[in-house]
């Protein structure tokens, strides 16, 4: 366990030193700031457009940060050959995965939370209510960017960062439009289409159960039991990447 | 045995449709306990691919490593080994200290007043006191090596692996190396490190292993392969006012030399015993080495 932990905890450190982590802040920031702006253009919905800015901030800042920084967080190791040192230790070459991942993910809650802080005082100050549909859509978010963390650690496994970064933009956008490719594909003529779509919905997370920022506006509500569902929804795809992730790396050639 | 490694052989492929190469064969050596073993070899023999995979970092083809006695590798094992990469890069946002505490988290240690001192012993032993709150980036390569070493021993560990500990060191850095190495064994570690710093390894090995294009040319003591090898004779002579210096390569040879001189008239002024040093027998066998190579390849 100890292992573990100090993985963790140097992931965290070294992504926390890092520069790429205060530009993605940074950014957020500044489309919080003009989410303001934009709302004042508005003369009713102020607010609505000042909470979807915001919340999409967030969420870009916390599948950014998973995406771009997890793309290189176990290659960077291998090129280094920092991994050499590691793994002559008494330590399992999962754990040392699991590690990395335990670390970037608390980097994102710490990304996600601080910026949550900043959104509702906004939200706040524009008049907002606090709702619990606001909180299940940032924990959508977080949920979100751990399938992708996961899903990126895994392109990882197989090529260059730039290659799994540019792999999980893909799935993230396929993750979002499952939905429409299901319904496209259920009007399509084309039996291969049909077949193509209806197999991508059953192999691919959809990423659009983990989406309750539109709640947020209209105040529907969200059961528990969805949120549940939601968070063991994400947590499954993240432990099936992780561990085919663990497969893989377990027969690695560190040369 | 603190480590036997028998028929070890790893092949590599450039690309993926190219023929794979060998970049060790057949290897087969025994580390003694207590001992310090140097691996000798020039770039590209195979003792980086070997070290590698006998901490289970690469994955032989074929062959078989056993540690402590014939145990396979396995976490229990890894909490005995210490190791340090050739040219180790760590991660540079850490302080010494830093660095040397998450190494002892990552071998279980506990935390506290005997970690810390543990600590501040080892960063006085590699003459890095100094050096302790600075982060890693702003370390000298010297000093990143000597710290790399305080990380390999940081759980005092019974096997001690070093690749190419003294690569890039001043001369005063190698003597460090050398004396934390001699330490190591003082307190009863076995090391095994690589090199192919000839004068270092002479002075400082009971053992040798020798590697040449992936194959073992030598393992054995290193006091055995300097007798083993053919001595020779210097033989200093006089005449007629002008000095003579020439090399004999045998007893017979060196009477036989010794009658005609004296039968010229010439004065004996010294007759030395001489051996080849390590370096000299080291590029002997790579020669010969890659003579053989030359010559399967042509067969």
């Amino acid at each position: 366990m100890r292992p573990l932990i100090a993985i963790c905890t140097n992931t965290f450190r070294e992504i926390i030193r890092d520069r790429i982590l205060y530009s993605l802040i940074i950014f957020c920031l500044l489309l919080i700031g003009f989410s303001v702006a934009v709302g004042q253009l508005s003369f009713a919905e102020q607010l609505r457009i000042s909470t979807n800015f915001g919340l999409a901030g967030i969420q870009f800042s916390a599948c950014a940060l998973a995406v771009f920084v997890g793309s290189s967080l176990v290659f960077r190791e291998i090129e280094k050959q920092t991994v050499l040192t590691l793994l002559s230790r008494a330590i399992g070459r999962a754990t040392f995965l699991v590690g990395k991942f335990l670390g970037l993910i608390s980097v994102v809650a710490v990304v996600v939370l601080g910026l949550s802080l900043v959104f509702l005082l906004i939200f706040l100050l524009l008049g907002g209510k606090i709702h619990e549909n606001l909180f299940y859509a940032l924990w959508g978010i977080f949920l979100e960017a751990s399938i992708l963390l996961a899903m990126t650690l895994l392109f990882g496994m197989f090529t260059k960062p730039i290659l799994a970064v540019s792999f999980s933009i893909a799935f993230f956008l396929i993750g979002h439009w499952l939905d429409s490719l299901e319904f496209f594909a259920s009007q399509s003529p084309s039996g291969l289409f049909a077949t193509f779509g209806k197999s991508a919905v059953k192999l691919l997370p959809n990423l659009e159960r983990l989406n309750w920022r539109d709640h947020v506006i209209y105040l529907d509500h969200i059961g528990l039991d969805q949120v549940l569902w939601g968070t063991v929804y994400a947590s499954s795809w993240s432990i099936l990447f992780l561990s085919l992730a663990a497969i893989v790396f377990a027969r690695k050639d560190f040369v | 045995m603190i480590l036997d490694v028998s028929g070890l052989t790893k092949r590599f492929k450039n690309q993926f449709w190219a023929k794979p190469h060998y970049a060790v064969k057949d290897v087969s050596f025994r580390v003694k306990e207590g001992s310090i073993t140097g691996f000798l070899g020039a770039n590209g023999s195979g003792k980086t691919t070997s070290i590698k995979n006998i901490l289970g970092l690469i994955y032989p083809d074929a062959g078989e490593i056993t540690y402590f006695g014939g145990k396979p590798l396995s976490n229990e094992v890894k909490k005995r080994i210490g190791f340090l990469p050739e040219r180790p890069y760590f991660y540079e946002y850490l302080t010494g200290t830093e660095f040397l505490q998450f190494y002892a988290d990552l071998s279980g240690l506990k935390r506290g007043p005997n970690l810390r001192k543990r600590i501040q012993t080892l960063l006085e032993k590699v003459e890095l006191p100094h050096a302790a709150d600075r982060p890693l980036r702003k370390y000298s390569k010297g000093m990143l090596q000597r710290i790399g070493i305080a990380q390999a021993l940081i759980h005092d560990p019974d096997f001690v692996i070093l690749d190419e500990p003294m690569t890039g060191l001043d001369p005063d850095g190698r003597r460090t190396v050398a004396e934390i190495i001699k330490d190591c064994r003082k307190r009863g570690a076995t090391i095994f490190f690589s090199s192919h710093l000839l004068h270092d390894v002479e002075t400082l090995c009971d053992e040798l292993v020798i590697l040449v294009k992936g194959e073992v040319k030598y393992s054995g003591s290193t006091q055995d392969l300097l007798k083993r090898a053919q001595a020779g004779y210097r033989l200093v002579s006089i005449k007629d006012s002008s000095p003579q210096s020439e090399r004999v390569v045998d007893q017979h040879h060196l009477q036989k030399r010794m009658r005609d001189l004296l039968d010229s008239q010439a004065q004996i002024i010294e007759v030395i015993a001489e051996r080849p040093s390590l370096e000299e027998l080291f590029i002997e066998m790579s020669r010969k080495g890659s003579q053989e190579q030359v010559e399967k390849a042509s067969n």
